[in-house]
């Protein structure tokens, strides 16, 4: 039997002899093995997890023309830097005034569908077949439901509302109408443009620098109380979960650590007897040390992959969005454990060395 | 006999109870600190939220449209209606007082400004910057510092009167776009209406603000002849996300039911009560504001409970593998208590006691030290303390007795099931 053969055979047997024992320390290494896959790659989506959610509070840029009109190269630009994902919607303003009580109303000319998906925190509630969006308070004082008379200047037209929507802000004293119809009536073309940037808070600061610098003509104009309030929620939340991550990583660490020392402290007469039958100190620890290297291996990558599938459980079930595995902790993780189970088996060893195997055999 | 059994035990194992003890101790710190955590996450969470700013706004129920272009107000100060200032106060008197963090009143008006290079037209912009107010007993302090935390100011924060001063000119900010158009500068002299007002600091809000002058209300009040007037006023409440509960109409609800829906703290429930005590004012939700912070925080306080839990498990898991471990190391113990004369049951009881023992003396220094850490992460990401309630200790303590006598009672089951004699030659 060669040396090859004896070692897998002594491990074999050392596990196999005493299958609670391994096992409870496989549990032990695939418990924090999970833990550190899970609150990590958690933790590594989570600024971009987070930032989707700030999606529904509407525009967070304002772009607007110093003079003059928005021209189809400017929007072009400002798509192209704010990507796919991002949207835009031209707006452009002009005071009409109501023919029956004679008020003035701001109107804005705006794709309708668009505007809509924009600020979907806004409530709607469908009024008639018509096309334009008729603010609440516009309805209280003036229309109260019905088709809205807007004089602008040498034109007028009739206004059928398409629905009514609370905003809470200015808006509610706007009527808007679809684009088209806008620039018929007013020859106005938009001068504004309500731009909401997609991503982390480092990104969209970049897009914004990107924008300001793409349109000289314009004033980008970032709306402060959101991108602020985005970067002071996400950033927190990040810091919290990683923070609370690391004290639980760290202390169930520690736990696994007690449980394999104390385990390899309690066979100190399989130590005593190796040595009597004249095993070295070498001998002794690299056999020692196999033995965890193999069960932290095994728990680390059952771990991983529980790890990877809660994380995965935990983006679907609250963010809607799966969290994916990360495949880049896999070697950290295998490699934390497998060196935190090689500190805890063989730290506890250099104390026993000390002892005279007889003193342990005897039962000292 | 049996308490000195247990005695002995513990004095001659220390190094095998001293491992237990800890796993215990660090597996219920971690209880303690996610439970903390998790449960102040979303009054922390929350209270960052408010760096939204309102989320009610106010405003007279007569009034007419507002007719507002790109930062520039086409409706003049003598049309419309007004809220009356002093009648402000009574919104911290409404049940749910203590959640206002702040409101600030608006005032504004387009008015002529006389500047050291010429004559410009810009909005004046009357508000409370830090007006020291009281309701009964209660003293606080409200305004746009706290309710729009993102102005930026530039130079000094203007104080509030409560008059025109007789000497010095009073302390206003000018907007950053204003400044930069007209050629402002802090320390600077202006004239509105006649009234000779200084520049203290120049605003940066990244809103419309940009484009004004923002006084103290009380001498926009004075300056347009509108005293005891206000035309908005912008609410900061810390509110319960809404749900299907929070949108039903009041008034269509039984007794019971409109007492708990009075009492729970919904955007709506407070603009409710604060129409109560204003009468003649809409209250809105400032939907973007409103609307979302609630999706915000239930996403986080959803994960950092789910967090929670995969740890407590963790924890659970890893205390019981501990447990068991040390137990199933004490087989040729129970072998020979067996062998002895003892029963399954003496057996058992002696191991759980040991466990319960080891458990208590475990959660409290856990429950000890995980209070700590979680104070700790409060203060260095909030910078306000997480408190721990004090039943989490009697949760903690009870988890720890339930999880080790779970790791235990596995292991002590298998040590009895091998006979003592085998046992105890070692042949297990």
């Amino acid at each position: 039997m060669n040396r090859v053969h004896l070692l897998l055979r002594l491990l074999f047997k050392a596990a196999w002899v005493r299958k609670d024992r391994a096992f409870t320390a496989l549990v032990s290494v695939a418990v924090v093995a999970t833990i550190a896959t899970t609150a990590l790659t958690i933790y590594s989506d989570l600024e971009s997890k987070l930032s989707r959610e700030f999606r529904g509070f509407g525009a967070n840029v304002i772009v607007a023309k110093t003079s003059g009109a928005l021209s189809l190269t400017e929007l072009a630009s400002i798509s192209k830097t704010i990507g796919a994902d991002g949207e835009i919607v031209p707006v452009g303003y002009a005071i009409a005034t109501e023919a029956a009580s004679n008020t003035r109303i701001v109107v804005g000319g705006a794709d309708i569908d668009k505007l809509r998906k924009l600020n979907s925190s806004w409530s709607f509630s469908n009024a008639s077949t018509g096309s334009a969006l008729v603010g609440a308070r516009v309805a209280e004082t003036i229309t109260h439901g019905a088709d809205l008379r807007l004089s602008f200047g040498k034109t007028s037209a009739v206004i059928k509302p398409a629905g009514l929507f609370h905003s809470g802000s200015d808006d509610d004293s706007r009527v808007y109408i679809p684009l088209e119809d806008f620039i018929r009536l007013t020859d106005i073309q938009p001068s504004t443009a309500l731009v909401r940037i997609e991503g982390r808070p480092q990104e969209i600061q970049n897009a914004i620098s990107r924008l300001s610098a793409a349109l000289p003509q314009a004033e980008v104009r970032p709306v402060r109380q959101i991108t602020q309030a985005q970067t002071a929620v996400v950033g927190k939340t990040r810091s919290v979960v990683l923070a609370s991550s690391a004290v639980v990583v760290i202390l169930i660490m520690l736990c696994m650590v007690a449980t394999f020392t104390g385990s390899v402290l309690e066979r100190r007469k399989d130590f005593a007897v190796m040595k009597a039958l004249g095993a070295s100190n070498r001998t002794v620890n690299f056999l020692f040390a196999s033995e965890s290297t193999l069960l932290a291996l095994i728990g680390s990558a059952a771990g991983y992959i529980l790890g990877c599938g809660i994380a995965f459980w935990i983006g679907k079930a609250n963010f809607d969005a799966a969290i994916l595995p990360q495949p880049l902790l896999l070697v950290p993780v295998l490699l934390g454990s497998v060196a935190l189970a090689l500190i805890a088996s063989t730290a506890p060893l250099r104390l026993l060395q000390q002892i005279q195997p007889a003193g342990i055999l005897r039962g000292e | 006999m049996f308490l000195r059994l247990l005695f002995e035990s513990f004095r001659r194992q220390k190094r095998r109870k001293s491992v237990a003890l800890l796993a215990i101790a660090l597996g219920m710190s971690i209880a303690t600190a996610m439970i903390a955590v998790g449960n102040n996450i979303g009054d922390k969470i929350n209270q960052e939220l408010r760096s939204l700013g309102a989320n009610l706004v106010v405003t007279p129920i007569e009034d007419t449209l507002d007719v507002n272009i790109g930062g520039v107000n086409l409706k003049p100060a003598s049309e419309g209606a007004f809220i009356k200032e002093q009648d402000l106060v009574k919104i911290k008197g409404i049940f749910w007082g203590h959640n206002i963090k702040g409101y600030a009143p608006f005032l504004s008006d387009r008015q002529r400004i006389q500047t050291r290079n010429g004559e410009i037209n810009a909005e004046l912009i009357g508000t409370y910057f830090a007006q020291p107010l009281h309701y009964g007993k209660e003293q606080f302090t409200t305004g746009v510092r706290s309710v729009n935390p993102w102005w930026k100011v530039e130079g000094v924060w203007p104080q509030d009167y409560g008059d025109f001063p007789d000497q010095l000119p009073p302390d206003v900010l000018a907007g950053s776009k204003l400044a930069q158009h007209a050629g402002l500068a802090i320390g600077d002299q202006v004239e509105i209406g006649g009234r000779k007002l200084r520049i203290s600091g120049i605003l940066n809000s990244g809103g419309d603000e940009d484009q004004a002058i923002v006084a103290p209300l009380h001498i926009v009040q004075i300056i347009l002849h509108e005293p005891n007037a206000v035309r908005r006023v912008s609410v900061s409440a810390l509110t319960k996300p809404e749900d299907a509960f929070a949108r039903k109409d009041p008034d269509k609800m039984s007794p019971a039911v409109r007492d708990r829906w009075y009492c729970s703290p919904y955007a709506n429930s407070i603009a409710y009560q604060l129409r109560e005590v204003l009468p003649n004012a809409r209250v809105e939700q400032i939907r973007p504001v409103e609307q979302n912070q609630g999706k915000v925080l239930s996403h986080i306080t959803g994960l950092m409970l789910l967090l929670s839990v995969a740890a407590l498990l963790a924890a659970a898991l890893a205390v019981s593998a501990a447990m068991a471990a040390t137990i199933l190391e004490r087989r040729q113990e129970v072998g020979l208590m067996k062998s002895l004369g003892a029963g399954n049951s003496a057996v058992a009881s002696l191991f759980l006691t040991e466990a319960a023992f080891l458990a208590l003396t475990g959660g409290l220094i856990g429950f000890i030290v995980g209070a700590v850490l979680a104070h700790r992460i409060g203060q260095s990401i909030f910078g306000s303390t997480i408190v721990v309630h004090p039943v989490v200790l009697a949760v903690v303590l009870f988890a720890a007795v339930v999880v080790t006598f779970l790791g235990s009672a596995g292991a002590v089951r298998k040590a009895m099931q091998f006979d003592p004699a085998v046992v105890l030659r070692g042949d297990a």
